[in-house]
């Protein structure tokens, strides 16, 4: 278990160095490619798709840095698509809110709220046609669940009884909205996805062992034809909603301040288990700059590739 | 030997069959698509042939659209049926945002293998929110392939074209041709997604037009005779537009007359006459003409929706009068006006 929850320390590390140079170079460099930083909420991308398979597949929205890198992606290209270049994973036409790269199981991510819960549905409707023994995952967030296009989607899970799970990410904002602002006080997801008959499952967001061990038993599970999930993860975002700042000045946030949230972070939270079975702070302080020198590489890789032919505008309508 | 003649639903059907018989990735999803005589007939027994291939599906046009999407992207080629235009907005991010931009902005090499069957437009007795045909909406979105089959042939070789191409297509069905008849081959054949058709030579004047609104120009042709002589089109595709045959027909002609069945603002013809006058190689000697719907919702009373859809004699007058020929005083009669045509094209 400690080799795993090393490699898996290791794989958050990755996303959480590889966001905080993105953010910096963001800053430094005009950058026109919007985004949306996944730090803090990498126990949920990393717990979930350790308990995958190269062959299930993971659909993603806005906010998917961290569920790309999760499912093996390629740290490059993905660097490449944030800056428009034609060496990233969409030729520059995508940006940060449209990962894809299918080698890895990562069929697309899409930014319309709510938007990649039906597709990625449709991709377990495929794999069930199929008979195949995977499973595919879409992540949203909290504000995405507000959709009515999801809960069509869970009854149609359901009554297809399809190899779907849907892990939200409840960060407690949608861009800066709070739940209470959102929901009624009797709002409650367990009853809405289990009236449609589809399992229920809360994990803490913040640590990554809850989030594996429960993902892990819901993936055996679905494999054996058990049908569609929802695994609800509870989470901090620690950056503002869209843009390479921390944004606590703005005094929106209640519950989650600064200092709980530090306290409560999923990295720090393995670090500290880490330390105790046994890793020292020099091999901390190597992991993190190895992780660091790999997204400066990716950034400085991106930055001297090419844009895409100005040519490249008219091409890719139709297949 | 007596020619094989079917309905356009019948044609839309045995094209769904024949190429599901031999393509696996064919499935079909939509309300009552199961039900003996499904989406109007046009999925008629086929639950019985297929009975792992056909879908009812709940009341979720939204979620089951984009399902269909889902599965397009991961490889099957799903068909989804939508009875009325105003369901099929409620699955407005499936159609427009999703499966349109997908293989644009994924930067190719990501194919949407789908088909939205889409019933528009006019039908006796069903108003404002049963009976729009919206299709400049679906012309605004670059990245599907819009059709609109004329007749019973188009529909059978459209559809098979749809299963067999990797974007997507939507086809938008008039309901007025439904009861139509012609000779359709009984074997597979495909006509091009997005090539327009010249139905008629003609010198004098390009009339255009496509789904219901051809088949009144259609009518209109007899009611013309020898009087003017009409080279009329059939669009057949409304995204994207086959300018080639427009142009070089109008070349030759010098006059234009578009026939819309839809809202006169932003409607198919305006799209089409824009491109025309800006066209360098054309020379108009008449001012274009079209002719459309009103800018009004469809209503219901029959006394008002008599006048609301061009009629073939609407298009015979709107020609003669171009060429100072003597006009028709013909009325229809309220069936001509109100019943779906039910004949042998």
């Amino acid at each position: 278990m400690k080799t795993h929850l090393l490699g898996a320390y290791q794989r958050m590390l990755a996303i959480r160095v590889a966001e905080e140079e993105i953010a910096k170079y963001y800053l430094e460099n005009k950058v026109m490619s919007f985004v949306h930083f996944y730090v803090g909420q990498e126990a949920v991308a990393v717990g979930v798709c350790d308990a995958l398979d190269k062959e299930d597949r993971v659909m993603g929205n806005h906010r998917s840095h961290g569920h790309y890198l999760a499912k093996g992606g390629d740290l490059k290209r993905m660097v490449s698509e944030l800056l428009g270049r034609e060496n990233g994973l969409a030729k520059g036409k995508g940006g940060s809110m449209h990962m894809i790269d299918k080698s890895v199981g990562f069929v697309g991510s899409t930014p319309i709220l709510g938007s990649v819960v039906p597709l990625a549905n449709g991709s377990a409707f495929e794999q069930k046609y199929n008979h195949k023994n995977n499973i595919t995952v879409a992540f949203c967030g909290d504000g995405a669940f507000e959709e009515g296009v999801v809960y069509e989607t869970l009854n149609l899970a359901a009554l297809f009884n399809l190899p779907f799970l849907l892990v939200i990410e409840n960060n407690l904002y949608s861009v800066n909205s709070k739940l209470k602002d959102r929901r009624s006080e009797k709002h409650d997801v367990e009853k809405i996805v289990t009236g449609f008959g589809v399992k229920y499952v809360k994990a803490d967001g913040n640590d990554y062992e809850d989030v594996y061990t429960k993902a892990s038993t819901i993936v055996a599970d679905m494999k054996s034809g058990k049908g569609p999930a929802v695994l609800e993860c509870i989470t901090y975002r620690h950056m503002a909603h869209s843009a390479p700042l921390f944004d606590d000045a703005q005094g929106y946030r209640e519950e989650d301040v600064l200092e709980k949230r530090l306290e409560q972070d999923s990295l720090k939270k393995l670090k500290n288990k880490l330390s105790k079975e046994g890793i020292n702070e020099v091999e901390f302080v190597e992991m993190e700059k190895e992780a660091r020198a790999r997204a400066i590489e990716a950034i400085h890789h991106a930055a001297i590739s090419p844009y895409p032919p100005k040519e490249d505008l008219y091409k890719n309508l139709y297949v | 030997m007596s020619e094989r003649i079917i309905k356009y639903t019948e044609a839309l059907k045995e094209a769904t069959e024949q190429m599901m018989e031999v393509d696996s990735s064919i499935v079909v999803l939509g309300l009552g698509v199961s039900y003996k005589n499904g989406a109007d007939g046009t999925t008629a027994g086929l639950k019985v042939k297929y009975p792992e291939r056909i879908f009812d599906v709940p009341v979720s046009e939204a979620g089951v659209t984009s399902m269909a999407v889902g599965a397009a992207i991961n490889g099957l080629h799903p068909v989804v049926h939508h009875g009325r235009v105003e369901f099929a907005l409620l699955a407005a991010d499936a159609m427009f945002t999703q499966a349109a931009k997908w293989n644009y902005m994924f930067g190719g090499s990501n194919p949407v293998p789908i088909v939205i069957r889409i019933n528009v437009g006019r039908q006796w007795g069903n108003g404002p929110q049963h009976t729009q045909a919206l299709y400049s909406l679906f012309g605004n979105v670059p990245g599907l392939k819009v059709v609109i089959p004329s007749s019973p042939y188009m529909a059978k070789g459209l559809l098979v074209s749809a299963l067999k191409e990797q974007s997507p297509v939507i086809i938008l069905e008039p309901r007025w041709l439904f009861n139509l008849k012609q000779h359709v081959p009984l074997e597979v054949f495909s006509v091009e997604l997005h090539r327009a058709h010249v139905i008629n030579s003609g010198k004098d004047i390009t009339v255009i037009s496509y789904g219901d609104g051809l088949q009144a120009a259609r009518e209109a042709l007899e009611l013309v005779g020898d009087h003017v002589s009409v080279e009329l089109i059939d669009l057949v595709s409304i995204n994207p537009i086959d300018y080639q045959t427009i142009i070089t027909s109008v070349i030759k002609t010098g006059a234009v007359l578009t026939v819309d069945t839809t809202n006169e603002s932003f409607n198919v013809g305006s799209e089409i006459i824009g491109k025309i006058v800006q066209e360098a190689s054309v020379t108009l000697t008449r001012k274009p003409m079209s002719l459309s719907c009103p800018n009004v919702p469809c209503p219901t009373s029959t006394s008002l929706t008599e006048s609301y859809y061009p009629t073939r004699v609407d298009i015979a007058n709107s020609i003669l009068k171009a060429f100072d020929k003597p006009l028709l005083d013909t009325n229809l009669t309220f069936e001509e006006l109100h019943m779906a045509p039910a004949k042998t094209i």
